[in-house]
C-alpha cells in the first residue's frame, strides 16, 4: 500500500479542472491552486481571480515579463486573455462576498469531518496564523474546493475530526482533493468518492483521522474522465437581440433597480420603453428620480415628452418606489409618481441619494448593513436603529438588492465588462453588482481586448445580458 | 489658489508625520510598493508607529519593500496584516514578534479593505459575513440579516496612507498599474493624509478623466519617485 503513487501536484491540478464548469468564474488562492489553469484548455471560458485582483481568461504557456503588472496570487506573472480586468482588493473581496464566484480553490493544511479548514498561510505562522485572502475566498464562493497533501511527513492525517490549529472556515469546504483521493464533504459526513491508482478504499481510510465512507461507486481518480470539451465551452451568451427579449422572463412583482440621475443622461430609456412593453405588474423599482425629466422638460425637443419612469406609472405597472427625490422640483408640475402616491396607488421608501447609493453598494459587496451618519436626527432615522460609535451617532441601514437591473453603458464588450460616459456612471456601477440579473443598454458593444482592463468599471462578472440601443433610438416620445 | 500638492522629496512629504502614528502602506506581493516613501520614512526619528501592510505572496524576484529596516530600527510597535511574515522580511518581523517588541493584529484581507473603505465612506461599521464561527469572530459583536449571520466590523482609519501610483496629476488624481492597485484606492480614501509616490507626474488633463481611479480629493500629496 506505501509503495503506491501518489499524485503529484500536476496531477492533482489536473484533478481539480475538471471541476470547473465552462463560463465559471473562479477564484485562485496561494500556492497549488495556481497550477489549476494550466491544466485547462487555453481557450477556457472560465474567468479566473487572483488575489492581485485581476479578473480574466488566461494565456498559458507564455512568460511574461516580472514587469508586465498583472500577477497571480503568488505573485508571479502572468498573462490574461483579451477581455481581463483590473480590480483592487476591495472589489475583489465584494465580488466574493456579493456570490459573484462560482468556485474558490485553495491550499489548506487541515480540513475537519464537518469542512471546517485551516489555510496553509495560517499553518506556516503558528500562534498569529495569518490566513491572507483565505477567509473571504471560503466564506464568499459559492463552492469551495480543498487541495492538500493527505498525510503530512510524520505520516499524521490532514483529514481530522477536528483541526487542530484554528480555523479560517467553519464548514466551508465542499470537495477535497489529497494526492491520493478525492473526498466529497456532505451533511452526512465524508463520502470518499475517488482513490488514486493502486489505492483501495481502505488504505485511504486507514490513512483518515475523520470518520470517511467509501462509495458506492468509487472510481480512480483522473482515469477515464474525459478532457474538458472545447465545443460546449462556450461562454455564455450575454448579447440579446432586444429590451423584451433582455426582459422576458421579468416576473410580476419583481424588484427592478432603474438606473439614471435624472436628466435625460445616464438612463436607459430603450430598456425603460422594453420594460413598459413587457409589461409586468405590482414592480417594485429602484432608482434616484421617478419621473423628473418627464416634467422638468430640460432639453426636450418641442411636441415630444422625455422616456422615464412615467412611462411605468402611466402604464400602472409600479406598486412601490425606493427613491431618494421622486418628486418634480416644482409643485406645480407633479411627476406622475407624485399624483399616483396622491392616489394612494403607490408606496414609497425615501432613501437619502447617498445612502441609496451606500445600501446598492452594500448590497453587491456582501454588506448586511452598515452604520452612516447620513439622516440622524431627521425624518429618516425615525424607526431605525441609532447608535453612537466611537462618540458620533449613526443610523443603521441595510443592503439593497434586486431580481433585476436595468442600467445604461457606453460601451460594453461580449464578455460584459462596461465602461460608462461621463456622468452616466452615477447609479449605473453601484446598481450593476446588486441585483440577480444585470441587464446593460450600451451604444456600442466591442471586441474583447478593445477595453484597457484598468478602464472597465463594471467587470463582466457583474453583467448578465447585454443589448444594444438602437441607434435610431430616441429618448424622446 | 488650490494647495500644492507636490513635494519635492519623500522626506518633506513625511514632514508631519508623528510618533504613534498610524501608516497604511500599499502593495501586493512587491507590486505598487511605494518604496521611496518607507526609504524615508526610515530615516525619521519616528516611532511607536502602528503600520497596516498586507503585502500577499511575496515573490523571490520582488525588491525589499523597506518594511523590514523600519521594524529592524525599533520604529513599529504593531503591524495588522493578513499576511505577517513574507520573504520580504519574515525573519525581521517574526524575530521582533517573538522578543515582544512588535505587537501583531492579523486580520483576513478581505475584511481588511472592508475596513479601510468603510472608513473612507464616513461609515460607523459594517455588517459581513466573512469569519463567521472562526477567531475572527470572537469578541465581536454578531447579529443575522436574512438568515446570514454576520460580524460587525468597525472602520480602519489612519493618520498617514502612503501608496504607489503608476501616474500622478498635480491636483493628486491618481491611477495605479495592474497588481499594483491592489489596496492603493481603500488607504487613499481611509488616511487624513494620503500620499501618492509616482513614477511619473502629469499636468491635469493629462489622465482621462474616465480613468482616474483615486480622484485627487483623496490624496494630499503628491512625490515623484523614478522607478528603481
Amino acid at each position: 500500500m506505501l509503495e503506491a503513487k501518489r499524485l503529484d501536484d500536476n496531477a492533482r491540478a489536473r484533478r481539480v479542472a475538471q471541476e470547473l464548469q465552462p463560463g465559471a468564474t473562479v477564484a485562485l488562492g496561494s500556492g497549488l491552486p495556481a497550477l489549476v489553469p494550466q491544466e485547462l484548455p487555453s481557450d477556457t471560458s472560465i474567468q479566473f481571480l487572483t488575489e492581485s485582483g485581476m479578473l480574466g481568461s488566461l494565456v498559458l504557456g507564455v512568460e511574461p515579463s516580472v514587469h508586465s503588472g498583472f500577477l497571480d496570487s503568488n505573485g508571479l506573472p502572468i498573462a490574461f486573455q483579451p477581455g481581463a480586468s483590473v480590480n483592487s482588493t476591495v472589489d475583489l473581496a465584494a465580488m466574493l462576498r456579493g456570490g459573484q464566484v462560482d468556485t474558490a480553490i485553495i491550499q489548506v493544511s487541515q480540513v475537519s469531518g464537518v469542512g471546517d479548514f485551516t489555510h496553509w498561510t495560517s499553518a506556516e505562522t503558528p500562534e498569529l496564523f495569518g490566513p491572507g485572502f483565505s477567509v473571504d475566498l471560503a466564506a464568499g464562493a459559492r463552492r469551495v474546493i480543498a487541495m492538500m497533501p493527505h498525510v503530512n511527513e510524520d505520516g499524521s492525517s490532514n483529514i481530522v475530526m477536528e483541526c487542530s490549529t484554528p480555523i479560517d472556515g467553519a464548514g466551508c469546504i465542499d470537495l477535497i482533493v489529497t494526492d491520493i483521493a478525492v473526498i466529497g464533504v456532505t451533511a452526512s459526513g465524508l463520502q470518499l468518492l475517488e482513490v488514486a491508482q493502486g489505492w483501495r478504499a481502505d488504505d485511504v481510510i486507514a490513512l483518515t483521522q475523520a470518520q470517511l465512507i467509501s462509495s458506492q461507486d468509487l472510481v480512480e481518480m483522473n482515469s477515464g474522465c474525459p478532457p474538458f470539451d472545447a465545443s460546449v465551452n462556450k461562454p455564455s451568451e450575454k448579447l440579446f437581440a432586444s429590451g423584451l427579449d433582455a426582459l422576458s422572463d421579468l416576473p410580476n412583482g419583481a424588484v427592478v433597480m432603474i438606473d439614471g440621475f435624472a436628466g435625460p443622461g445616464g438612463t436607459p430609456h430603450y430598456l425603460l420603453t422594453s420594460l413598459r412593453d413587457h409589461g409586468a405588474k405590482n414592480l417594485t423599482i429602484i432608482s434616484n428620480t421617478a419621473g423628473i425629466a418627464r416634467v422638468v422638460n430640460f432639453g426636450t425637443p418641442p411636441g415630444k415628452q422625455a422616456i422615464d419612469h412615467t412611462i411605468l406609472f402611466d402604464n400602472q405597472q409600479v406598486k412601490k418606489a425606493i427613491a431618494s427625490y421622486p418628486v418634480s422640483p416644482s409643485a406645480s408640475r407633479p411627476t406622475a409618481f407624485e399624483l399616483a402616491y396622491r392616489r394612494g396607488e403607490v408606496e414609497l421608501e425615501l432613501v437619502p441619494q447617498g445612502t441609496l447609493a451606500e445600501r446598492l453598494r452594500a448590497g453587491g459587496a456582501g454588506v448586511a448593513a452598515f452604520y452612516t451618519p447620513t439622516g440622524v436626527g431627521t425624518l429618516i432615522s425615525e424607526g431605525k436603529e441609532t447608535r453612537v460609535i466611537d462618540g458620533k451617532e449613526y443610523v443603521l441601514e441595510e443592503a439593497l438588492r434586486s431580481d433585476f437591473c436595468i442600467i445604461r453603458g457606453h460601451q460594453a464588450d461580449a464578455l460584459g465588462n462596461v465602461v460608462y460616459k461621463g456622468t452616466s456612471r452615477n447609479f449605473n456601477s453601484v446598481m450593476a453588482p446588486a441585483a440577480a440579473v444585470t441587464v446593460v443598454e450600451v451604444d456600442e458593444v466591442v471586441e474583447p481586448g478593445k477595453l484597457d482592463p484598468e478602464t472597465i468599471i463594471t467587470p463582466g462578472i457583474h453583467v448578465n445580458r447585454i443589448v444594444i440601443r438602437p441607434s435610431d433610438f430616441s429618448a424622446y416620445e | 489658489m488650490p494647495k500644492e500638492k507636490v513635494y519635492t522629496t519623500c522626506d518633506n512629504a513625511l514632514v508631519d508625520i508623528a510618533d504613534g502614528d498610524t501608516i497604511l502602506i500599499g502593495g501586493f506581493a512587491g507590486f505598487g510598493v511605494p518604496r521611496g516613501l518607507i526609504a524615508a520614512l526610515c530615516q525619521k526619528s519616528v516611532r511607536g508607529l502602528t503600520c497596516v501592510y498586507s503585502p500577499g505572496s511575496w515573490p523571490e524576484y520582488a525588491k525589499p519593500s523597506g518594511i523590514g529596516q523600519l521594524v529592524a530600527n525599533g520604529q513599529v510597535e504593531k503591524l495588522i496584516s493578513a499576511w505577517p511574515f513574507t520573504q520580504d522580511n519574515g525573519e525581521i518581523v517574526k524575530n521582533a514578534w517573538r522578543s515582544g517588541d512588535l505587537e501583531i493584529e492579523i486580520v483576513p484581507q478581505g475584511t481588511l479593505a472592508e475596513r479601510l473603505r468603510a472608513a473612507g465612506a464616513g461609515l460607523g461599521g459594517v455588517f459581513i459575513p466573512t469569519g463567521v464561527g472562526t477567531r475572527f469572530a470572537e469578541g465581536k459583536e454578531t447579529r443575522t440579516f436574512d438568515q446570514y449571520e454576520c460580524i460587525f466590523e468597525l472602520p480602519l482609519k489612519a493618520d498617514f496612507a502612503l501608496v504607489k501610483a503608476h501616474t500622478a496629476d498635480t491636483l493628486g488624481n491618481v491611477v495605479y498599474r495592474g497588481s499594483g492597485r491592489n489596496l492603493g484606492p481603500v488607504m487613499a480614501m481611509a488616511a487624513n493624509v494620503s500620499i501618492a509616490e509616482a513614477a511619473r507626474l502629469c499636468e491635469p488633463g493629462g489622465i482621462d478623466p474616465e480613468a482616474v481611479i483615486s480622484s485627487g480629493i483623496f490624496v494630499n500629496r503628491v512625490v515623484q519617485v523614478p522607478n528603481p
